[in-house]
């Protein structure tokens, strides 16, 4: 090979390993792309946190690693940050180096989420541990439990039993949805509550004596008394006086919005006989969808906006509190906002709400117009916000109709029939005083709160099998094979006793109400086979007498 | 130019038309084939270690806690550390290859006889310190293979008969792989043997220019004019030797770029622990035999690879087998390419 | 394989082809012109390729001996607007151990309203440190000094003109953040 071919043989092979050098180039571009892709998840801990997480990280390692997922963690918001507690406060103890209390409390949140805070605290969600006030209440403490500790039936093997805790069904299950009332044990065994506290409007108890009397354990830490934490219920009753808890919601410590946005994470508490909401959800075309699209619904997206971070199904989560397009995409943590009938009591109510967020109980149309800060109208129209990123509005107002009509239903038929059934027994003095003890009542509870109440939220919720077999049918079931014929037995009884003026006043109020039209095929067959009868005796002893006056010469 | 050439005349002694004639040594015409410049590549590549390897030396941390870390540092975070680490991972493959295939050309033209039998240990002796220098740098990834593979390696060396064990304590720096061992293979790949390459190059170089190279005569060549020039002829040949390397290393570097491992852990032994390929053969061998068996077997080899210009010689003179090292390096090669590669082919 | 039986000794040193090397362009007979400026474009292609493809990969080693990324730093959490009043500060110490002088001026609810203010000396990158008795940050290294805003009040710095750095701040939903490096060392 010559010289000038060997030359140009070096620029044909140096042009090659410039071409292997661009494509060198080129893959570190794409490294360097998806390394500023990756690179943004950086957690550092914050110094004042530091020592907290280097103990825990070994000794609770899942509360650490939970934290390190979450957004508090990329912020730089660390142990200390939620966890301080202010000198003066009744919980508050040493630990480490710092002061510090258990337990988070909306009031602490507030610090930083003040907006949200304060409109869960107008929420009914917070006031969910006023369920002390409520029949819920007779049942777990009278029905189910006891109001006291009392004795063992019998020894327990390989256990020393001393004494029995009444409060067991409330603290394990009532309590754990609805919130405890939270307690530090006292020195002197009772228990110290926030009304024993009475704090101030800064969180701090104002009854020293009472402070004086908190039982510490030997590290100095208040002791909390056991059946009222570990608590998460959604309106715990907190010792600064403040209500509630967000970690029900945004489970702790890694306060998760992806989880929130989610049906499991409302169905922790709203499921089950007596208020399905989730497993209507899932029977839902809505949860039907959801359970498939799931993928695609965007959830670790930083805002979750309807009709702009997705749009292939709603959750709990879209309809009742996240934001979306047509209410400038903004959040409410008072999920009554926008639900127009309150189908708890037994007969459900139309959310009117005054000041305070309560419903309107008030009967005159003109007191109730001035009472009203918020209308059932304006309700249904924020829900409906919401409908129509999917929905035409007549396919909307078509079903609020269909609802309206189910609800009402109800409403006339079974449940109004019922309290004026239950109102005149009690009147005539049929029931005892005490609830629950007679078979009626616990009819009459099954009727409203069970049966009654999955009906109207599975036509909420557009879910037919729970407004019909789970719901309409067993309401129907309930009134007329055991509501009725128990409280028809109890009046004849009453009558067997003696009392027959009540027992015919009671009498005449279910007739009344059997003889409605909606009500009479109950009856009708029945009272023309009576009647019928009735005319035969009548005519046979007609014809008796006749003859009998015709043998007499 | 000039004005540079009269600088450093004016300070030192050099003359430059001897140093001309000194440099432009008439390279014969064989070497124009192109499998002749097995040799160049080689040194070639050295000079591709030495670069990379100080710029990995720039990031790589040599202490068993960090040394991992820094290993990922430079092929996840810093920029072109996954290539230039890669083509240093692969530039020793080929160096090694390159080693053996001039040596193989070497014997199987007979360009070991004297006087050239001494230039012939030197080259033995740059291919040990090769093998060496290849064995102690994957020791420096610190994976899991590195580790294992360098307590295997210390073991082994401990079998060799009366300097086994002081032999395994030096290397490691202690009865068993510890916090200073690191350290002591990092030098040694890094600072003493690089050291001893280029002082055995520069002899190695230094005998073939002071004896010529061996002159093959080929029957299609130039009989009027038997040489050709070192410059600029056969420097170009080396150059475009210099960019077919370049670009087959950067080509392996961006298809099969090295990569990580599991870190090192001295409680789990990997279910299959093998060295680099180029120990295939000895692991193989010494597997088929045991112990110390094995290992003087093995430095007999070695022995014979050194002395093989006198035992020609001996064979040639004694036997008149002209052709003898021929079908010896024949055999010799089989059994070696077939050894590798049943170590290769099966797991344990 | 053709083998010259005299291969085993050393090359003839014929003193004509010792030194002086031969004419290094095979082709004399090609039109000379044409020949000079083929093989002037050959050397200029080559020299041009060469240099190229070699300096790309001294390009590459010189990028790669130059950081690969910046002193890595994060926005941290600091504390909510409501609890830090006008007029008082607070010593945020960050991930490296860093203490930081913040200070709130104003109640305009921005980050303009503070001031964060890094212990490194601007002289020769010592620590200060605060000095509650003389109202001053000092330098212990060279004398420095520097009023509580972190400007220069003695020393090499106010010679220079000096002021204490300042960390980038942000105010956001009501909460104030600082940007701080957060790799410690060992």
């Amino acid at each position: 090979m010559t010289l000038e071919r060997k030359r140009i043989v070096i620029v044909i092979m140096s042009g090659a390993f410039i071409a292997s050098l661009l494509f060198v180039q080129w893959m570190e571009v794409l490294r360097k792309r998806e390394e500023l892709g990756k690179g943004q998840a950086h957690v550092s801990v914050p110094t004042a946190s530091k020592d907290c997480v280097d103990c825990h990280q070994k000794s609770t390692a899942g509360i650490v690693e939970h934290w390190r997922g979450s957004t508090h963690a990329k912020k730089g918001v660390a142990c200390v940050d939620c966890h301080t507690a202010a000198e003066g406060d009744a919980d508050a103890y040493q630990h480490y180096g710092a002061l510090i209390a258990t337990i988070v409390t909306p009031r602490d949140c507030s610090r930083c989420h003040a907006d949200v805070a304060n409109e869960f605290a107008a929420s009914h969600h917070a006031k969910g541990g006023n369920i002390l006030a409520s029949l819920d209440n007779v049942l777990a403490e009278n029905v189910e439990g006891a109001r006291m500790m009392f004795s063992p039936h019998a020894p327990t093997p390989g256990k020393t039993v001393d004494k029995v805790n009444g409060f067991a069904p409330l603290n394990s299950g009532c309590k754990q949805c609805h919130g405890s009332r939270v307690a530090l044990e006292s020195i002197d065994g009772s228990s110290i509550t926030v009304n024993e506290l009475a704090p101030g409007p800064d969180g701090k108890p104002t009854k020293s004596d009472v402070v004086s009397k908190i039982a510490k354990n030997k590290d100095g830490v208040p002791i909390l008394t056991a059946a009222t934490w570990p608590n998460s219920g959604i309106g715990r009753i907190n010792l600064d006086g403040s209500l509630g808890s967000c970690s029900a919601c945004h489970s702790r410590h890694d306060f998760s919005p992806r989880r929130a946005r989610q049906p499991e994470n409302c169905g922790k508490c709203h499921m089950g006989p007596d208020h399905p909401q989730k497993e209507i959800y899932e029977e839902s075309k809505h949860g039907v969808a959801f359970r498939d699209l799931r993928e695609k619904m965007n959830l670790d997206s930083p805002t979750w906006i309807l009709g702009k971070d997705y749009s292939e199904a709603p959750t709990c989560a879209t309809c009742h509190m996240s934001g979306n397009m047509r209410n400038g995409g903004k959040i409410t943590h008072d999920p009554g906002q926008r639900i127009s009938w309150t189908n708890r009591p037994p007969v459900s109510l139309v959310m009117d709400t005054d000041k305070d967020h309560k419903v309107i109980t008030e009967l005159d149309p003109e007191k109730r117009r001035a009472l009203t800060v918020d209308t059932a109208d304006q309700k249904r129209t924020r829900m409906k916000e919401v409908c129509g990123h999917c929905h035409t509005p007549d396919y909307v107002s078509n079903f609020y109709k269909q609802y309206d009509d189910l609800v009402i239903h109800f409403n006339e038929k079974f449940a109004r029939p019922g309290q004026t059934i239950m109102a005149a027994l009690r009147k005539n003095e049929m029931l005892t005083t005490r609830e629950f003890d007679e078979p009626i009542e616990w009819t009459w509870y099954y009727l409203w709160h069970h049966e009654g109440r999955r009906a109207r939220h599975g036509a909420s919720m557009m879910a037919p099998d729970y407004t019909q077999w789970h719901g309409m049918y067993e309401v129907a079931e309930r009134f007329y094979v055991e509501f009725i014929p128990e409280a028809q037995g109890l009046a004849r009884e009453a009558a067997d006793h003696g009392r027959k003026e009540q027992a015919d006043a009671v009498l005449a109020v279910i007739s009344g109400i059997l003889e409605k039209p909606e009500h009479v095929w109950y009856v009708e067959e029945r009272k023309k086979k009576e009647e019928a009868e009735r005319a035969k005796a009548e005519a046979a002893g007609k014809e008796t007498k006749e003859a009998k006056a015709e043998k007499k010469p | 130019m000039a004005f540079l050439a009269e600088w450093i005349r004016e300070r030192l002694p050099v003359d430059g038309d001897k140093l001309r004639s000194l440099t432009n040594e008439p390279v014969p015409n064989h070497m124009k084939r192109w499998w002749f410049a097995l040799g160049g590549t080689p040194a070639y590549l050295f000079i591709v270690q030495i670069v990379t390897g100080i710029l990995l030396a720039f990031y790589y941390e040599p202490s068993s806690k960090t040394a991992y870390e820094s290993v990922r540092y430079i092929t996840d975070e810093a920029a072109y550390g996954w290539y230039l680490r890669s083509i240093h991972k692969w530039g020793a493959t080929l160096m090694i290859a390159s080693v053996i295939l001039h040596q193989t050309r070497i014997f199987f033209t007979g360009a070991y006889r004297k006087p050239r039998d001494i230039n012939w240990m030197v080259g033995m002796t740059i291919l040990l310190c090769t093998l060496v220098i290849g064995f102690t740098g994957y020791s420096l990834v610190f994976e899991q293979l590195s580790f294992w593979g360098a307590t295997v390696g210390a073991n082994i060396a401990d079998n060799v008969p009366v300097l086994g064990p002081l032999m395994k304590r030096v290397m490691l720096g202690g009865d068993v792989y510890n916090d200073r061992t690191l350290s002591r293979f990092f030098m040694l790949h890094a600072a003493v043997l690089p050291v001893l390459l280029m002082i055995l190059i520069a002899i190695h170089i230094a005998i073939i220019r002071i004896q010529g190279v061996t002159e093959m005569k080929f029957a299609d060549d130039d009989a009027k004019k038997p040489h050709f020039n070192f410059f600029p002829d056969h420097i170009y040949t080396e150059i475009i030797m210099g960019l077919i390397v370049m670009i087959v290393l950067s080509t392996l570097a961006t298809v099969l770029p090295a990569t990580l491992g599991p870190r090192a852990d001295p409680l789990t032994t990997p279910e299959v622990i093998k060295p680099e390929w180029f120990f295939y053969v000895a692991f193989r061998w010494l597997k088929l035999f045991s112990g110390t068996l094995a290992i003087l077997s093995m430095g007999f080899v070695v022995f014979l690879m050194y002395a093989w210009p006198r035992i020609d010689d001996y064979l040639r003179r004694r036997f008149k087998m002209g052709e003898v090292s021929v079908w010896v390096g024949i055999a010799g090669a089989f059994a070696i390419i077939g050894l590798t590669i049943w170590e290769a082919a099966v797991a344990h | 394989m053709a083998r010259d039986e005299d291969s085993t000794s050393v090359a003839p040193k014929s003193s004509d082809e010792q030194g002086s090397p031969p004419d290094s362009t095979a082709d004399a007979t090609e039109d000379p012109s044409r020949r000079g400026f083929l093989s002037r474009l050959g050397g200029i292609g080559m020299g041009a390729g060469l240099a190229v493809s070699y300096g790309a990969v001294g390009a590459m080693a010189v990028r790669y001996l130059y950081p690969a990324k910046p002193t890595p730093t994060n926005w941290l959490f600091v504390a909510d607007l409501v609890s830090f009043a006008k007029g008082t500060s607070m010593t945020y110490t960050a991930p490296t151990g860093a203490p930081v002088v913040i200070a709130r001026k104003g109640d305009a609810g921005t980050a303009d309203d503070f001031v964060a203010l890094s212990s490194t000396c601007p002289h020769l990158g010592c620590r200060v440190h605060w000095e509650g008795q003389n109202k001053r940050f000092y330098c212990p290294c060279h004398n420095g000094t520097f009023d509580p805003d972190g400007t220069a009040t003695g020393g090499p710095p106010k010679t220079a003109g000096q002021s204490l750095p300042r960390y980038p701040l942000k105010v956001e939903a009501g909460l104030l953040y600082i940007e701080v490096p957060t790799e410690k060392l060992g």
